[in-house]
C-alpha cells in the first residue's frame, strides 16, 4: 500500500506479491575471510600498515639509489634528499600560494554545493523535470570541461574569477547527479507513512525527505571537494598568475625538479588528509545505514 | 432501542466504493462496488489473491486513495484525506524511518501532534516494553530482525491511540516461523488494544487465527465474494474440527479466485 | 506535452536565447550560434592556423596509445589486487588515497620528465584512464556470487576454467562500465595535456586560437571536439548496454 501515494500527486496501481529479497540476504562473494598465504601477520591491521609503510620506504630507497648511481638523471628525477631540502626553501613562496588556491577552491566548492544540492533536489523530486533535464545534465557531465576553460579565461581574465568559476563548474555536476539519484531513491512508503500520521508538506520535507536524502548529499559533497580543487589548479595552470597551479607550471618550465616534486607532494598529502577527514566524518554521521 | 440510547456509529462504513487506475495498457478496475460495515473493536480480515484490490480498499479507508465511486465514512463523516486521529496504519515492509531509533520511530506521530518530548518517550516505552523490545529502544531498524521491525511498526501505529487500525499484510515479508509467532502475539494483544482492525492478508491461517469476520474478495476487479463470521473463542486451536471445516470452505473460495487471478479460469 | 517535445523545446530555447543575447555583445568574447558554420569553413583555409587534419590525427593517436596502455595497466593491476587478497589488502588503500589527489597535479612533473611532446600527453592519459578500470575490476571481482564459483568447482572445473567461464562473464557488466569511463578519462587526459602545454594536437590548436583571440574558431573547435567525444561515449554506452544484456 505504500506505493499508492507518490509525492507528485498521481497514483499507481497496488504493488504485487511481497519482495523476495527479505527472505535470505545475498551471500557474500569471494572475499571470504580466508587467511593470507603470506603469513598471519598480514591479516591484522598492524601487518597491513607495516607492509604499506615498508613498501613506501622501499620505493624511496630505490629512488635514492637510482639517482645516486646515475640511472635516473637528476635533472628530471631529483634525489629524495633534494626534494626534502626544497620543501624548506620553497615554503615561503609556496605556502601563501597554496592558501590562495585553497581559498578559491573553497569558494567554488561552496557555490557548487549550493547549486548542486538545490538542483539535485529539484530534478530528483519531479518526474517531468528529471526526464527532460537529465539528458542535458549527463551530456554536460560527459563533455570535458577543459574545453570551456579558454572561454571562461577570455571573459574573466587571468585571476580569481576564472579559478572560482572553473572550480564550481567541475564540482557541481557530480554533486547534482548524486543528490538527484538520492532524492529519486527515497522509499515512497516512508512518505506515505508520514502522511498517514498527519504530516503536513513541510513536515514531510523536514522530517522525512531531508534525513533520507542526507547520505547522498554528503556523498556528493565528499566527491565535490576533489573536483573543486582540480578545477582551481587547472585554471591556475592554464591561465593564472597566482596560486599553486601556476607556481607548479612555472617550476616545470624552469626545470626546478626538486621544488616541483616537493610542491606536488605537499598538495597530494593535503588532499589525502582532507578527503580522509571527510570520510571519517561520514562514518560518524552514518551509524544508521 | 430500549433505554433510549442511540446505536453507536460504526467506525468504518464503506458504501459501494470503487477505484479505477489508468495504466499504459488501458484502464484497470481495481475495486468494484465494495460495501462493508466494521463495528467497534471488531477484527475484520480482507482475504484474497494478490492484486485483488484489498490494499486499495485499505488505502481508501485510510484516506490515501480517493474512491471513484461510492464513499467511505469514518465515524460517520465522509473521508477525504488522511485521518491521523482516527486511523493508524501498519505497512507490509514496516515503513520505519531508517535514520531514527526504534523509540524515535514510535514517537514520530506524537511529534507531529506536538506532544512534549518526555511524554512522548514515556508513551513509546510503554508500548515497546510489552512487545518484548525493552533494551532495543535505541537500536536502529537496520540492527533489528524482521519480526522486531514489524513490532516497532505496530507500536508506532498504536502510539496515536486511534479507534481504527489498518494493517496491510504486516507479516508478509517475514519467514514462516516468525510469521506464526507474530500471529500468536497479535492474538494476545488484540483484546487489550480495543480497536476496530481491518487486516489484509492472503494467508488463510492468519485470517482464521485472528478474525471476527473474514471478507473474501474476488480477483480483479475486487468485489466481495463472501463474508464469513467466525465466532470461535480465542485462542483458536487450528486443529479443531470447526477450524478445519472453515479452512476447507475458505480455501475452496480463495482457490477459485486465485486461479482467476493467475489467468486460468476454474 | 511529451518529454521529447519538452527536450527539443529547451534546446531550441537555449539556441534562440543564446543568439539573441549575444548578438549585441563584444564579438571577441561572445559568439552567437549563427557565426559558427562560417567559422568552420574559414578554419580549413586560414593560413595562421596550422593544418588541422594533422593535429586531429596526432591527438587521435595519442588517445589510442593512452587508452591501450590504460587498459593494459588497469586490467593487470585490477586483477593483481583483486585476486591476490593480501596484495590487495596492502595496496588498495594506497591506490584509493591516490584517487583523492586532484590528478592535474601530476601533469607539471610529467611535462618536466617527458617534455612537451606526445609522450607526456599519453602518460597523463594513462594516469587518468587506468583508475576507473582498476576500480571496476576490483568491484567486478567482489560482486561475483560465491555460489556460482562453488557450482563450477563442484562440477570439476579447474581454476583457469572457472576464471574464464564463470568469473569473467559475471564481471563483464561491471568491467565494461569501467572500460567506458577509462576511455572518457584518457581522452580528457590527452586533451588537458595538450591544452596546458604542447606543440601540436587539437588542444594545442584550441589554445592557439584562444591566444590569438580567435573566439569563433575556438568555439567551433571546442563544439566539434565536444560533439565527437559525446558521440564516442554514446557508442560506448551502446556497447555497455549490449554487454549488460548478454551478461545479465
Amino acid at each position: 500500500m505504500g506505493r499508492l501515494i507518490n509525492p507528485e500527486g498521481g497514483s499507481r496501481p497496488p504493488s504485487g506479491p511481497p519482495p523476495e529479497d527479505k527472505v535470505a540476504p545475498a551471500k557474500p562473494a569471494l572475499e571470504a575471510a580466508s587467511p593470507s598465504r603470506y603469513g598471519r601477520f598480514f591479516d591484522s591491521r598492524v601487518g597491513v600498515l607495516g607492509a604499506q609503510a615498508a613498501s613506501i620506504a622501499a620505493v624511496v630507497v630505490a629512488w635514492h639509489v637510482a639517482v645516486r648511481t646515475g640511472v635516473a638523471d637528476p635533472l628530471f628525477v631529483p634525489a629524495p634528499g633534494a626534494v626534502a631540502g626544497a620543501l624548506g626553501t620553497t615554503a615561503s613562496e609556496a605556502l601563501p600560494r597554496l592558501g590562495d588556491t585553497l581559498a578559491k577552491a573553497f569558494l567554488g566548492y561552496a557555490l557548487a554545493v549550493s547549486l548542486g544540492v538545490a538542483g539535485g533536489l529539484l530534478i530528483g523530486s519531479r518526474r517531468l523535470v528529471h526526464a527532460v533535464a537529465m539528458p542535458y545534465v549527463v551530456a554536460a557531465y560527459g563533455v570535458p570541461k577543459i574545453l570551456v576553460l579558454p572561454w571562461i579565461a577570455l571573459i574573466f581574465g587571468l585571476g580569481t574569477g576564472t579559478a572560482v568559476i572553473t572550480a564550481t563548474l567541475f564540482a557541481v555536476f557530480p554533486i547534482l547527479l548524486m543528490v538527484a539519484a538520492g532524492t529519486r531513491d527515497v522509499d515512497p512508503t516512508l512518505i506515505t507513512a508520514a502522511v498517514s500520521m498527519g504530516a503536513t508538506r513541510g513536515q514531510v520535507s523536514r522530517k522525512v525527505l531531508l534525513p533520507a536524502v542526507l547520505p547522498s548529499v554528503l556523498a556528493g559533497m565528499r566527491i565535490g571537494v576533489v573536483f573543486a580543487m582540480l578545477g582551481v589548479l587547472l585554471a591556475e595552470m592554464f591561465a593564472g598568475t597566482r596560486g599553486m597551479g601556476f607556481l607548479m607550471q612555472r617550476m616545470a618550465m624552469a626545470f626546478k625538479a626538486s621544488e616541483l616534486f616537493a610542491a606536488t607532494a605537499v598538495v597530494s598529502i593535503l588532499s589525502i588528509v582532507v578527503v580522509l577527514s571527510l570520510e571519517h566524518l561520514n562514518q560518524r554521521l552514518s551509524r544508521w545505514r | 432501542m430500549p433505554g433510549g440510547t442511540t446505536p453507536p456509529t460504526p467506525p468504518i462504513v464503506l458504501e459501494a466504493i470503487g477505484k479505477r487506475y489508468e495504466t499504459t495498457s488501458g484502464a484497470v478496475q481495481a475495486v468494484d462496488s465494495v460495501s462493508l460495515t466494521v463495528r467497534a473493536e471488531e477484527f475484520v480480515t480482507l482475504l484474497g489473491p494478490s492484486g485483488c484490490g484489498k490494499s486499495t480498499v485499505l488505502g481508501m479507508i485510510a484516506g490515501l486513495v480517493r474512491p471513484d465511486a461510492g464513499r467511505v465514512l469514518v465515524d460517520g463523516t465522509p473521508c477525504d484525506g488522511p485521518n491521523p486521529d482516527k486511523v493508524a496504519l501498519v505497512f507490509q515492509d514496516g515503513g520505519l524511518f531508517p535514520w531514527r531509533t526504534a523509540l524515535d520511530n514510535v514517537t514520530f506521530g506524537l511529534e507531529l501532534r506536538g506532544v512534549p518530548a518526555a511524554k512522548r518517550r514515556e508513551i513509546a516505552r510503554g508500548l515497546l516494553e510489552p512487545m518484548g523490545l525493552r533494551g532495543f529502544e535505541t537500536k536502529y531498524p537496520r540492527e533489528l530482525s524482521g519480526g522486531m521491525r514489524q513490532r516497532v511498526a505496530i507500536a508506532r501505529a498504536l502510539a496515536l491511540d486511534t479507534p481504527i487500525l489498518l494493517m496491510d499484510e504486516p507479516f508478509g515479508a517475514l519467514d514462516e516461523q516468525t510469521r506464526l509467532l507474530m500471529g500468536e502475539w497479535l492474538v494476545g494483544i488484540r483484546r487489550r488494544a480495543r480497536k476496530a482492525v481491518v487486516f489484509v492478508t492472503h494467508s488463510l491461517h492468519e485470517a482464521i487465527a485472528l478474525s471476527d469476520r473474514i471478507v473474501v474478495m474476488t480477483a480483479r476487479p475486487g468485489r466481495i465474494k463472501d463474508v464469513i463470521d467466525v465466532t470461535l473463542p480465542f485462542p483458536r486451536d487450528l486443529n479443531a474440527p470447526e477450524v478445519t471445516d472453515l479452512r476447507a470452505k475458505l480455501w475452496e473460495q480463495v482457490r477459485e479466485e486465485s486461479l482467476k487471478a493467475m489467468g486460468n479460469p476454474p | 506535452m511529451t518529454v521529447l517535445a519538452w527536450r527539443l523545446g529547451i534546446l531550441v530555447a537555449i539556441l534562440a536565447v543564446w543568439e539573441v543575447a549575444v548578438r549585441p555583445l563584444n564579438p571577441i568574447f561572445y559568439v552567437p550560434p549563427s557565426a559558427l558554420p562560417g567559422a568552420l569553413v574559414r578554419m580549413w583555409r586560414v593560413p595562421e592556423l596550422p593544418a588541422l587534419g594533422e593535429h586531429v590525427w596526432l591527438t587521435f593517436t595519442e588517445i589510442a596509445g593512452a587508452y591501450a596502455l590504460a587498459v593494459a595497466a588497469g586490467l593487470w593491476l585490477g586483477f593483481l589486487l583483486g585476486l591476490r587478497r593480501t596484495v590487495g589488502r596492502i595496496y588498495e588503500p594506497l591506490l584509493a588515497a591516490l584517487y583523492a589527489v586532484p590528478s592535474v597535479i601530476w601533469y607539471p612533473s610529467l611535462m618536466l620528465f617527458f617534455g612537451l611532446g606526445p609522450a607526456s600527453k599519453i602518460a597523463f592519459g594513462v594516469l587518468l584512464g587506468f583508475f576507473p578500470i582498476v576500480l571496476s575490476v576490483l568491484a567486478g571481482i567482489r560482486q561475483v556470487p560465491a555460489t556460482l564459483v562453488t557450482v563450477a568447482r563442484s562440477m570439476g572445473a579447474r581454476p583457469w576454467t572457472v576464471f574464464r567461464k564463470v568469473m569473467l562473464p559475471a564481471m563483464a557488466s561491471t568491467m565494461v562500465g569501467g572500460l567506458r569511463a577509462g576511455l572518457a578519462l584518457s581522452v580528457v587526459g590527452v586533451l588537458v595535456g595538450e591544452i596546458l602545454g604542447s606543440r601540436a594536437g587539437v588542444g594545442y590548436v584550441i589554445n592557439y586560437a584562444y591566444g590569438l583571440m580567435m573566439t569563433r574558431e575556438y568555439a567551433v573547435l571546442a563544439l566539434i571536439a565536444a560533439a565527437a567525444i559525446l558521440a564516442v561515449d554514446t557508442v560506448g554506452a551502446l556497447v555497455e548496454a549490449r554487454v549488460k544484456r548478454w551478461a545479465g
